[in-house]
């Protein structure tokens, strides 16, 4: 009768301690478009939260992360959504596909539900829908191309080629591009799409190179697609600069597009100089023994946001949740040296626009930072 | 004129890729009767396998491409053994084994994306990056080889089916299976050699392609997509149908990017919409079955 008394008391603790975490949603991709993405996102966050509960947790409790894959369909990705917000979770964090994280927002709203994107960077996620318990903390398409042209400028640019590939984030940043370059008075003297699958560049090249421009804008976002682009960009021995979207800054093109990249600039939320990052490169390393690139950073600094909110909120309460993270104010890995995520008065995009830096290619290597901010 | 001359080469190896494709549809096909999308994938598989041997192992290219495309007959051997043989001998309709490819579609692209990471993995060219310029002709290393290999293959297909008894007994399968099997044709292993092949050709289409668009592990239904356009164009009926179809489709596409006044983004479905056209014109494809 003692035994059975005791394992019910050690069942009751058990149960006790698993309900005494504080669920963390995550949604991301493991296996659809977004996956190379959303991959190294989720293993910051994992360490990120391994990090927070190795010191305690948040209020004395353990963040346990509840890891959802919607394969960026966004269909699925609002299923998912309702689910872990009925297993307990008082907080969502997407790095799957923009439409998937949009289609999210239609259950968080209705839920009161806090989320947040660390990572997602489409313009619209704040602007279609006002949801007052969705924050983005990626850097904006439109914060993105007003960086790159804050460094063009110093160039003179006057006529400039634009090209980007189908994808809905490719035409997402390819609008926002060419939104900035309109805006900046160059002229877009050529315009070019290159598909998801196709097994050349060489005719979009070509006209490129038929409308003589100053310079190129790669908006571009499939690694694969753009590195296509910048083998016909060699092949024809073009030798106009190349300026590119943040998707040149995944560590990947060092060695799938070895001897294509140098010299091509392009905008990144990652300095490799600021302390904050040499200290998370470090601790990272020692721990998982993997190197990390900035889509960890990403996965850190969101869970790190989520945290310092419950923190600051000094409860699990999502509304007052929703109120702590509405004025946070946060340094981490991601943004130039000095920045910090903030959501001025009526924002929920959290990424200082003058926090991109523009950093460029050194042989195979992502080099120095060239520019810093919109100015 | 320069730039048509730079298309065409482009052109041309694209085209022979997609004819590769193309031919491991119909090396399935003709005696079978099944159509496999999973040949994108196998072409896929054998990126992959360009990468492990000769970017991670750097191992000599002959040599590992000899070793992947060995491994890739016997996927498809595999392939035909484990998930078609059954559904065949159980009497199953026709579209079953359709079905179940196409879960096995699922299979490898599944195995792979768990296996490697997300990221692109670069293939090497066979002979390095450089160009080779012939007169007016310029392109790289890598589609001229591409060319010259896709044409050692199907005329190997062509002599293989008309030349050879085992050709024979596959066009007889082809023809009539219940008539092929009273006159003492193996039908299994006509079938499982089918498959074999048209791993390997698959295969050989995706070394090919990969130095252009890295090993990825979503490369496979574009390319089973433009393979399998490729081969209605040409038409099933002969060798030679998936390559002319596969050219005709590469040139309509890159010429259609670089010369129709329509704008970026809207080039891509010019190609199709002229396949449908030419479908209406001619429902057959280019080259008809010898009667």
């Amino acid at each position: 009768m003692k035994l059975v008394a005791m394992l019910a008391a050690a069942l009751i603790a058990v149960a006790a301690q698993a309900q005494d975490t504080i669920k963390i949603g995550v949604i991301t991709d493991r296996v659809g478009v977004s996956k190379p993405y959303s991959e190294p996102a989720t293993e910051g966050m994992v360490f990120g939260a391994n990090e927070i509960n190795k010191k305690g947790g948040v209020l004395g409790r353990r963040l346990e992360l509840l890891v959802e894959d919607d394969q960026s369909k966004p269909d699925v990705s609002a299923a998912l959504a309702r689910k872990l917000i009925d297993q307990g979770a008082v907080f969502i964090l997407s790095v799957s596909l923009s439409p998937a994280t949009q289609q999210q927002q239609t259950v968080t709203m209705e839920a009161k539900t806090p989320q947040m994107t660390p990572m997602n960077s489409a313009d619209y996620l704040t602007t279609q829908l006002d949801n007052p318990y969705f924050w983005q903390t990626g850097p904006l398409g439109s914060v993105q191309i007003a960086t790159l042209l804050a460094h063009a400028k110093k160039q003179n640019l006057k006529r400039v080629a634009l090209i980007t590939d189908n994808s809905d984030l490719g035409q997402a940043i390819g609008k926002a591009f060419r939104g900035g370059l309109e805006k900046a008075a160059m002229q877009v003297v050529d315009e070019e799409v290159v598909p998801l699958g196709a097994t050349s560049a060489t005719p979009q090249m070509q006209k490129i190179r038929g409308a003589n421009p100053d310079a190129m804008f790669v908006a571009g976002v499939v690694t694969a697609t753009n590195v296509l682009i910048f083998k016909a960009y060699r092949e024809l021995g073009l030798k106009f600069p190349i300026h590119a979207s943040y998707n040149l800054s995944v560590p990947i093109y060092m060695t799938a597009a070895k001897g294509l990249v140098n010299g091509i600039t392009f905008v990144d939320a990652y300095d490799p100089d600021k302390p904050e990052v040499k200290a998370f490169e470090a601790t990272y390393r020692k721990e998982t023994g993997k190197e990390p690139a900035n889509l960890h950073g990403y996965g850190y600094d969101g869970i790190m946001l989520v945290a310092e909110a419950i923190k600051k909120a000094g409860s699990t309460d999502k509304e007052k949740i929703r109120a702590a993270m509405q004025s946070l104010t946060y340094g981490g890995v991601m943004g130039a040296k000095g920045m910090k995520y903030h959501f001025p008065e009526g924002k929920r995009t959290g990424f200082d626009p003058n926090g991109m830096v523009v950093r460029v290619y050194e042989g195979d290597r992502q080099g120095r930072v060239v520019h810093v901010g919109q100015q | 004129m320069q730039d048509f001359f730079e298309l065409a080469v482009g052109a041309a190896a694209s085209g022979c890729v997609y004819g590769l494709i193309g031919l491991a549809y119909l090396l399935i096909i003709r005696p079978t009767g099944i159509i496999n999308f999973a040949v994108g994938e196998w072409a896929m598989l054998a990126a992959f396998g360009g990468y492990v041997t000769l970017t991670k192992y750097e191992w000599p290219y002959p040599v590992g491409m000899a070793v992947v495309l060995g491994l890739m007959f016997v996927v498809g051997w595999a392939t035909e053994r484990v998930v078609v043989r059954r559904l065949v001998e159980g009497g199953a309709p026709l579209l079953a084994p359709i079905l179940a490819l196409l879960g096995m579609l699922v299979v490898f692209r599944e195995s792979i994306s768990v296996t490697f990471p997300p990221d692109p993995h670069p293939v090497p060219d066979a002979f390095g990056i450089g160009r080779l310029e012939l007169g007016p002709i310029g392109g790289t290393y890598q589609s001229f080889f591409t060319i010259v290999t896709a044409l050692g293959v199907f005329i190997g297909a062509w002599l293989f089916f008309e030349r050879t008894v085992a050709g024979k007994a596959f066009e007889a399968v082809a023809l009539n299976r219940r008539a092929a099997a009273l006159m003492g044709i193996d039908l299994t292993r006509v079938t499982a050699l089918s498959f074999g092949a048209g791993a390997v050709v698959a295969g050989l289409g995706g070394l090919l392609v990969a130095p252009n668009i890295s090993a990825h592990y979503l490369m496979g239904v574009p390319l089973a997509i433009q393979g399998f356009t490729a081969l209605v164009i040409g038409g099933v009926g002969r060798v030679a149908g998936p390559l002319l179809g596969g050219l005709l489709l590469a040139l309509a596409e890159q010429l259609t990017v670089r010369y129709a006044p329509v704008p970026a983004g809207y080039a891509q479905g010019v190609p199709l919409v002229l396949l449908m056209v030419f479908l209406l014109l001619r429902p057959t494809g280019l080259l008809k079955a010898k009667v």
